[in-house]
């Protein structure tokens, strides 16, 4: 074993370790131990002090390697390494042993955890006997930022990016931008126009100098990491160029394919070429391929005799662009639970029974039926509808665990628009609990009760059918303990949000993760709800989880601030702990190449050579390889074999 | 059929063209009955080719060799090698390649079909007590020219317990192929013997192995004879450690110590589950380990483990293609471990 002057450091975490672990038995302990020439314990070893007393210790008892024993090093290996920094030793050389998440937290017995904790803080300080001091790489920063969708998290953080004077590509899977939010009707609690709102932010996106719109397109593939992604993007053809198309409507007159509307959500039709809708951004029509009778003068034809300006050409080809971009903004959004899995209220098959953004396209003034609420068989107005909430949410056993968030209050708002529509009909509301929490929401769900006077029936509905022209409505009042039945017009059904489709494809291609219900998972809970776990990658609005419009634009904002953060650097710092090769041991057999999740690894006459820069440490490649000629810095084969050595001891 | 005059046709024309380097193949050897095997490098010395159920080693070993050869003397080999290659012995091959240790253009495959027939045990027929100087397959059973005339022995016998499991008897990669692509008589199914042997509980397999474990004398002979372990610094053995000019003090000293020289039960068995891990999707299951086993360690079974959850979890075939992934290095989103996705 080499000579070293280490210092070990063992943290009481108030009594998140010290309750089960004999903090006082580990520093002893540790002191006795070859190469620690101080070995202290402390109530709060990241407050003020506590770092202070590590400082000072560095300084007295001329320190050259340092060990924390604490809490996880996600959360303080930054804070220990940079303390040890400012004591002047090389912040590689401090390493963390994980007494809390991994011993105290999960133990009871504390001679047991005691002995453990030692065993843990006894590795680390044989790992930091062969630990090398390294230094940070300088990795150049590529001042562009990419914004995955064009709902309103997408659009507000391309703003707010675009805003700070960096580049911004924004793509879109779809036809135009605006995403769910263009689909309704008032947002609560104020009761304000969505399209209002948000067709002033679009107009924006369009002509923002540092914006570059792309609509019809998805990101095919991520290469780099954070500061220099390399990122390659598919668009598909439109048949229409932008440029030239006035939106006269003349060709959508002419075309003779129709098929249901996606923005309308099936309550209307559309032509195959076609405007999702007026306030559409980028303002263009777009020709549906998979509608198209064969994009073919031969086959059809008319759309492209009609056009005057000659917008039209069936030549177009799909197009795909590769960029850098040095930061990456995931706001990909929700769909909402398929009607389809709920059979027991009709699995999407009876008639008046609709999902929330079917009842927002009535209400709204350029829906379905021109803002007038009627019901879709028979284009009668519906005097008795019921909303039932939580369909689909809250119910782990069938269908999502978790609540859906925006239900209850858009059930209110539903409920509210409905009345002031039809102000001598009735509104019955099904509901579990009422989450109204968040500015004047309460208050809104109040008035609905008290001066819209919608009926709340505290129960859930076990059954839809279709009796006498009507909706049977079978469900509890729970508050009563009667059963309900009640003969409704039309049903609204609160449907949970999930994932939009191809959450899980993007997430693959980003490499970064899903939590248990398919939203992208947040870096930390707390502290980190905007940081994907990939660095550099960023998450706002539902793709994260289900939140309503103004949660929503308050991550995007976060998500803008941190990219901006990011991206004010000159360079960025890349952890210096990457794969080395043994060139003597190498074979060349490729393995670790493939292994690789960041590409990191080629191969060079024969041999691996690691990019520094896109190598994240992971250590695939040393697991992969049978022959040890590659291994991770500061975490070396040997280092790790003292660890087990040392453990077992 | 195959006729020993192809081959031996072949690999003269080739030499006299000056097309190889040299053939590696089998020929008869000292004791009598049995082949052995050969590089011949002159057109003249075709005629020392055989093929008889007695060709069982993998050839693929000296494609190794060769190449170890060749860098040891900095020597540069313009021409392939040519080898005999039977299907099992064409999929180790195949894994060579596909971990670029050589590549496809500097080997000349002469695939051989075993058409079915198989090849012998060696210990199968000392049991058996037979002492011949020919053997020949007849189509059902093993026929054995002995001082007493011949005597047939059905080839369940005799036959090597790899090639009564046998899936693939036809070499796929191969430049040139001498016999038909018959698919193999395959007297038991893949996985026979393992599925026998995991009928007994867990505490009598652990019994099973610890005794094995125990007559392990680590001769090493298993890592001479298999194609795979062609690592110049093998993991388990650090006196093998390559000092080379390039060696740098620091690298000497820290060398990692995984397993100890000594050959008690528990190092042993470090040293073959290492083996058998470092095998994994690249064992093809020629089974030399096996045959060269001085003390009969049944090390196929160890190895069959292996390939069968590699087929099972991830439908996985060592040997399959040349530019395919491999195993331990790629990953399947239908992966069955769910923790992973």
């Amino acid at each position: 074993m080499t000579k070293k002057r280490t210092g070990v450091f063992v943290c009481h975490c108030g009594n998140n370790i010290a309750a089960t672990v004999d903090v006082k038995k580990v520093a002893e302990a540790m002191s006795n131990e070859e190469n620690v020439v101080a070995s202290e314990d402390y109530v709060y070893m990241c407050s003020d002090p506590g770092q202070n007393a590590v400082l000072q210790s560095i300084k007295d008892n001329k320190l050259d390697s340092v060990v924390i024993s604490c809490c996880s090093p996600n959360l303080h290996e930054k804070t220990f390494r940079d303390n040890a920094k400012r004591a002047g030793l090389n912040s590689f050389t401090c390493e963390i042993a994980n007494i809390r998440e991994q011993c105290a937290w999960v133990h009871k017995d504390k001679a047991v955890a005691t002995e453990k904790a030692i065993k843990i803080s006894r590795s680390a300080v044989r790992r930091a006997g062969r630990d090398q001091a390294l230094e940070p790489i300088a990795v150049p920063v590529t001042r562009k930022v990419l914004v995955i969708g064009g709902g309103i998290a997408g659009i507000q953080a391309a703003l707010d990016i675009a805003n700070a004077g960096l580049k911004v590509i924004l793509v879109e899977k779809l036809a135009t931008i605006g995403g769910h939010m263009l689909q309704l009707s008032e947002t609560f609690p104020t009761l304000d126009c969505s399209q209002c709102i948000l067709s002033p932010k679009m107009v924006d996106v369009s002509r923002h100098e540092n914006i570059e719109l792309m609509t019809y397109s998805e990101v095919q593939e991520v290469n780099g990491s954070v500061g220099n992604f390399q990122v390659k993007i598919k668009q598909k053809p439109s048949y229409v160029d932008p440029e030239l198309c006035k939106i006269c409507d003349d060709c959508a007159a002419v075309c003779p394919v129709v098929v249901p509307n996606e923005h309308d959500l099936g309550l209307t039709a559309r032509r195959a070429i076609h405007i999702p809708f007026a306030q559409a951004i980028p303002a263009s029509y777009t020709l549906d391929e998979n509608a198209c009778l064969g994009l073919n003068p031969v086959r059809c034809g008319k759309c492209k005799d009609a056009c005057d300006v000659g917008a039209i050409n069936y030549d177009m080809l799909p197009k795909t662009v590769t960029e850098e971009v040095g930061a990456i903004v995931v706001a990909t959004g929700y769909d909402l639970y398929a009607q389809e899995h709920m059979n027991e209220l009709g699995g999407g098959q009876i008639d008046d029974v609709l999902d929330g953004l079917q009842f927002e396209r009535l209400c709204s003034a350029s829906g379905a039926t021109k803002g007038h609420v009627l019901r879709p068989s028979d284009r009668t107005v519906p005097k008795d509808v019921v909303f039932i909430q939580c369909v689909g949410s809250r119910d782990p056993a069938n269908h999502c665990a978790y609540c859906s968030k925006i239900c209850c209050m858009y059930t209110a708002k539903h409920a509210s628009l409905y009345k002031h529509h039809v102000p001598d009909g009735r509104a019955y509301v099904f509901y579990i609990d009422i989450r109204s929490g968040g500015k004047g929401y309460e208050e809104f769900v109040q008035r609905i009760m008290e001066e819209d006077e919608a009926i709340y029936l505290r129960g859930r509905v076990s059954k839809l059918y279709r009796k006498d022209g009507k909706v049977r409505v079978l469900g509890t009042d729970t508050l009563t303990g009667q059963n309900v039945e009640i003969d409704a017009d039309m049903v609204v059904l609160a449907l949970a949000m999930e994932p939009s489709k191809g959450t899980a494809d993007i997430a693959k291609t980003l490499k970064i993760g899903r939590d248990k219900d398919g939203f992208l998972a947040e870096a930390h809970p707390k502290l980190k709800p905007v940081e994907s776990v990939t660095a550099g990658i960023f998450l706002a609005g539902c793709a994260q989880g289900p939140k309503d419009i103004p949660e929503t634009v308050s991550q995007a904002s976060a998500a803008a601030a941190k990219v901006i953060g990011l991206l004010s650097q000159p360079t960025l710092s890349h952890a210096p702990t990457v794969a080395k090769v043994r060139n003597s041991h190498c074979t060349g057999c490729e393995m670790c190449v493939t292994a690789c999740p960041y590409n990191a690894i080629s191969l060079e006459n024969g041999k691996a050579l690691v990019n520094e820069v896109l190598c994240e440490g992971c250590g695939s490649c040393s697991a992969t390889c049978v022959r040890s000629a590659i291994e991770v810095k500061n975490t070396t084969g040997l280092q790790i074999q003292e660890m087990i050595e040392a453990c077992l001891a | 059929m195959i006729n020993l005059q192809d081959m031996r046709d072949t690999a003269r024309n080739m030499l006299a063209k000056n097309e190889v380097r040299g053939v590696i193949g089998y020929r008869r050897s000292t004791n009598g009955m049995l082949a052995e095997p050969v590089v011949i490098t002159k057109p003249e010395q075709a005629d020392e080719l055989i093929w008889d159920p007695t060709c069982f080693h993998n050839l693929s070993l000296y494609l190794v060799e060769d190449r170890k050869f060749l860098a040891h003397t900095r020597a540069k080999a313009d021409l392939p090698i040519a080898i005999i290659a039977k299907g099992c012995d064409a999929r180790s091959t195949v894994v060579l390649m596909q971990e670029n240790y050589f590549e496809r253009k500097d080997v000349y495959i002469i695939g051989v079909s075993c058409e079915g027939t198989g090849v012998l045990d060696e210990r199968k027929l000392v049991k058996k007590g037979i002492r011949a100087t020919n053997s020949a397959f007849d189509g059902d059973d093993f026929v054995f020219t002995t001082e007493q005339g011949e005597q047939r022995i059905p080839a369940r016998e005799v036959m090597a317990d790899r090639c009564l499991e046998c899936r693939e008897c036809f070499p796929k990669e191969h430049n040139i192929v001498l016999g038909e692509d018959k698919t193999g008589r395959q007297l038991d199914a893949p996985f026979t013997a393992l599925k026998r042997f995991e009928e007994l509980d867990p505490a009598a397999r652990w019994e099973f192995w610890d005794h094995q474990f125990e007559r392990c004398i680590r001769c090493f002979a298993c890592r001479s004879v298999c194609p795979m372990c062609y690592c110049d610094e093998c993991i388990v053995d650090s006196t093998s450690f390559p000092v080379t000019g390039q060696t740098t003090a620091d690298e000497k000293a820290n060398r990692v110590k995984w397993i100890e020289r000594s050959a008690t039960r528990a190092e042993n068995m470090t040293y073959h589950m290492t083996r058998v891990l470092h095998l994994a999707g690249r064992c093809i299951d020629c089974n030399e380990c096996e045959r060269v086993c001085p003390v009969n360690i049944p090390l196929r079974l160890l190895n069959n483990k292996m390939e069968r959850e590699a087929r099972e979890q991830f439908g996985y075939e060592p040997g399959a293609s040349i530019g395919g992934p491999s195993l331990t290095a790629s990953f399947l989103d239908t992966d069955p471990g769910k923790f992973i996705r």
